[in-house]
């Protein structure tokens, strides 16, 4: 199992240096000019050439992203362009905010959807599978943005009961955790159901109520044990999308996450914040995707003994 | 499932932790009314630099104005009047040297006097060419010398009088800071030390940044700071920050959404104040190529555009168009009605105009540049369909603004949305905007007399016959039409109707130092 995570590991160096050098490409490609972004607008043409020239802006593009990589590998991944401040620094600072968020909006949204989908399935081809099935639906199609700022009218305004957004403790939490949640919670909830209904048509379940067993462990430790793989890894991907993809539930919330970290870099053209903010997104994303994998084992021990090189 | 159950309490719990436990507001109270402790802010944007020198953003600005002094105080709200503030008088004593004379009783809030020393050290450090010094030495390039004539008088030695060098001193970048601060090598963050009425307490990034009053404040009996803390907090979704206000979360609401401000008139708690902005926005041309080098192709886009319903779509009518390229309020600027001739919206005449230009209906396609945000992209629609009626086709090009800045620096675009903004000097827009070579003369405009214009309005002594260059040059932009001024918006701020001592400024240099919400 340990080589496996080593091995993964080591897989993530390429992977890493190729998305770096995409979005360091793709950054060069947007064009603006650096000095823009770090001298006011009525600086001397002097001073800009003399900046542009300390900094290395006027360097061939392979120079750049190299001294960019040599950089990284010293630790150091930059300062924003505008506010001097340490990339990496900026970043973990706003990425346990984001885990947070996704850590509670992801269990939220377990707590509805596995159950849910497991009583879809159970009660497939019914009106009860069907109503559930809308819902999840409307789920999917609410835009976190508009969702975030009906909850804030509703819970903040009218009936006063929580914070319109901000940071302070548990109460600041719930609306943006339920925001992105229930949007999380209606692919959750079809991806349970359809795993569900696989499983329940194995003969093994057949075999489990043939034997005897109650129908609740047949369900939960004969049926939904198997299912697990497509729903862990949709749990997988989910929580990689909120990590990184949380931006407008972050911005309507004025929670002070990566996504509106990122997001912000991107509007300022804070090249050094985006480009390091993108690449340890990736390293977030390698690393979730990694806990999955190692998940896997847990779920199957068939997974575990390929691991292991057993299988 | 109680296993799942007690697992999910558990990280709720830890999660609260993580969160922190929240804060409780109180209020303090004194003989007199009830003053709620902790004054907060909702700002649209995040600060981004604690270095006054080493910015120029507004957002920084209005922090500055609560931990730092200037020596002069510019009176953006009264035509721009001088004040004393660190200095408590002023005089040029020949063409060449400015000598202020500094208050005696004025310390930093670390205890140390403020002095001439601090003075010619500040200036000296922002006259720095290296950008990791000071980002602010472009606007003292006239400065040859800064020197103490004793503790409490500093002279200023310049290459050529100016009229608007002095305004220069009363901007926030240039703040004064404590030379012993920075020689204290036990002090990482020496900038941090001024002589205001508030001290830095906690920036906490993406969240809010806190100030504390002062315990010694200098000036505690005459302009007493009464807030305990004055919180600025970054909400960046202005429905959000609206609500917020609603609900007492904060005080002061800048930049209300114009869609919400219905629902916050209405509101008992809420005043909602209006006044004129200073900030220009415009449609500029680069008369340097074809087919915008043709003045009466100028004349005619400007006579198309519907700078009213401009108003009305992008601000629900909260704002004011005009025809001058000064910033409204600004010194000598021309209204509507004071402006000779111009070229405001007429679809006839635009077409006369065109036809003159050697143009027909339906023969000419050219490119907008619109950055990507409001209100950009929601006016070059408009200034699309309305130069269509006219018989023009425009292509509009989004780009963000930093790529647009660069390919209106290099001259690539025909005709392009910006807006500019000043305070007292309006050398900033004659110069900076329209001046041959200066890099932000988007225009690429090379001409002789507005050049020699814009160096009359800069250093003409006789204020009168000054005035009358300033409006003369006005008047030759508007036949010359580089750019179609299109309106200025009103500044709309929603307080708590509690809210006293603020200074509130239409360009949005505004000074909470003093404000309080009394209960």
């Amino acid at each position: 199992m340990l080589k496996y995570i080593l091995k993964r590991l080591v897989i993530m160096i390429p992977t890493l240096l190729v998305t770096s050098f995409l979005i360091f490409w793709a950054m060069d490609l947007a064009g603006g000019d650096p000095v823009n972004q770090i001298l006011p607008e009525n600086a001397s043409v002097e001073q800009r050439e003399a900046l542009r020239e300390e900094m290395g802006f006027n360097d061939p593009f392979l120079v750049r992203y190299f001294r960019y990589i040599g950089g990284i590998l010293k630790g150091d991944m930059g300062s924003s362009y505008i506010s001097g401040q340490d990339v990496f620094k900026t970043f973990m600072g706003r990425c346990h905010m984001t885990l947070i968020l996704g850590g509670t909006a992801l269990i939220f949204a377990c707590i509805i959807a596995v159950p849910l989908g497991i009583y879809t399935a159970l009660h497939e081809n019914t009106w009860k599978d069907t109503a559930a099935t809308v819902v999840a639906l409307f789920g999917v199609s609410m835009p976190n943005f508009w969702l975030g700022l009906m909850l804030i009218i509703l819970f903040s305004l009218k009936l006063g009961w929580l914070p319109s957004g901000g940071t302070g403790g548990v109460k600041y939490l719930i609306l943006p955790a339920a925001t992105v949640g229930l949007s999380l919670a209606a692919l959750l909830t079809r991806t349970t159901r359809s795993a569900m209904l696989d499983v329940l048509r194995q003969d093994y379940m057949t075999t489990a109520k043939a034997k005897g067993c109650s129908k609740r462990r047949v369900i939960y430790n004969h049926g939904l044990r198997n299912a697990m793989i497509p729903i862990v890894t949709a749990i997988g991907m989910q929580f990689s999308f909120v990590m990184t993809g949380s931006a407008l539930a972050e911005t309507v919330f004025g929670w002070p996450g990566i996504g509106r970290l990122v997001v912000d870099s991107i509007n300022k053209r804070d090249t050094p914040m985006v480009t390091g903010s993108i690449i340890l997104c990736c390293v977030l994303m390698a690393l979730i995707n990694l806990a999955v994998d190692i998940i896997y084992a847990f779920c199957d021990p068939r997974i575990k003994a390929q691991y292991s090189g057993k299988g | 499932m109680k296993k799942a159950l007690s697992f999910a309490l558990v990280l709720l719990l830890v999660t609260g932790l993580f969160a922190g436990g929240g804060k409780e507001e109180t209020s303090s109270s004194s003989t007199g009314p009830v003053i709620k402790s902790n004054l907060v802010i909702g700002v649209a944007q995040e600060i981004n630099e604690q270095n006054p020198m080493m910015q120029n953003d507004q957002i920084n600005n209005n922090c500055f104005a609560l931990t730092h002094e200037r020596i002069i105080f510019v009176d953006g709200n009264n035509g721009y009047e001088i004040k004393p503030e660190i200095a408590e008088s002023w005089e040029w004593t020949d063409d060449t040297h400015l000598v202020f004379h500094l208050r005696k009783n004025i310390h930093f809030n670390n205890g140390t006097p403020l002095t001439a020393e601090d003075v010619v050290f500040t200036y000296n450090r922002a006259r720095t060419n290296d950008a990791n010094v000071s980002k602010v030495s472009g606007t003292l390039t006239l400065i040859e010398d800064v020197k103490a004539l004793d503790d409490y008088t500093v002279e200023i030695t310049t290459s050529e009088y100016s009229n608007e060098l002095i305004y220069s001193f009363g901007a926030y970048p240039l703040a004064i800071q404590s030379k012993a601060a920075y020689e204290d090598p036990n002090n990482k963050e020496p900038w941090l030390v001024g002589s205001g009425p508030y001290v830095f307490k906690e920036w906490k990034e993406g969240q809010y940044v806190t100030f504390s009053k002062a315990p010694d404040y200098w000036n505690a009996a005459e302009e007493p700071a009464v807030a305990e803390e004055i919180t600025f907090k970054f909400l960046l979704e202005a429905s959000q920050r609206a609500i917020a206000l609603q609900n007492g979360e904060i005080d002061v609401c800048i930049d209300p959404p114009t869609t919400d401000l219905q629902f916050l008139e209405k509101d008992k708690n809420i005043e909602v104040y209006t006044r004129a902005g200073t900030r220009l926005f415009y449609m500029g041309f680069n008369v340097s190529k074809a087919p915008f080098d043709n003045q009466k192709l100028r004349q005619a886009v400007s006579c198309a555009i519907d700078k009213e319903t401009i108003i009305d779509i992008v601000l629900d009518g909260r704002g004011q168009w005009q025809t001058s390229v000064l910033n409204r309020g600004a010194w000598s600027f021309l209204d509507n009605d004071e402006v000779e001739g111009g070229y405001a919206y007429d679809v006839e005449r635009a077409k006369a105009l065109l036809a003159e230009a050697g143009y027909k209906p339906g023969e000419l396609t050219v490119e907008l540049v619109a950055a990507t945000d409001d209100p950009y992209k929601t006016i070059a629609p408009i200034i699309q369909a309305n130069l269509k009626e006219i018989g023009i086709n425009v292509t509009i090009k989004s780009m963000d603004q930093a790529t647009l800045k660069v390919e209106c620096a290099n001259g690539h675009q025909q005709m392009f949305l910006w807006r500019w903004n000043i305070g007292a000097r309006v050398d900033e827009t004659y110069r900076e905007l329209f001046y041959t070579d200066f890099p932000t003369n988007y225009h690429q405009l090379s001409d002789a007399y507005v050049d020699e214009m814009a160096d009359k309005v800069l250093t003409e002594k006789d204020q009168d016959l000054r005035l009358q260059y300033s409006q003369e040059l006005q008047n030759y932009f508007v036949e010359l039409v580089p750019q179609v001024p299109l309106y200025v918006p009103d500044l709309v701020i929603a307080y708590n109707k509690g809210l006293k001592g603020a200074y509130i400024n239409g360009g949005g240099a505004h000074d909470w130092s003093h404000a309080y919400v009394e209960k």
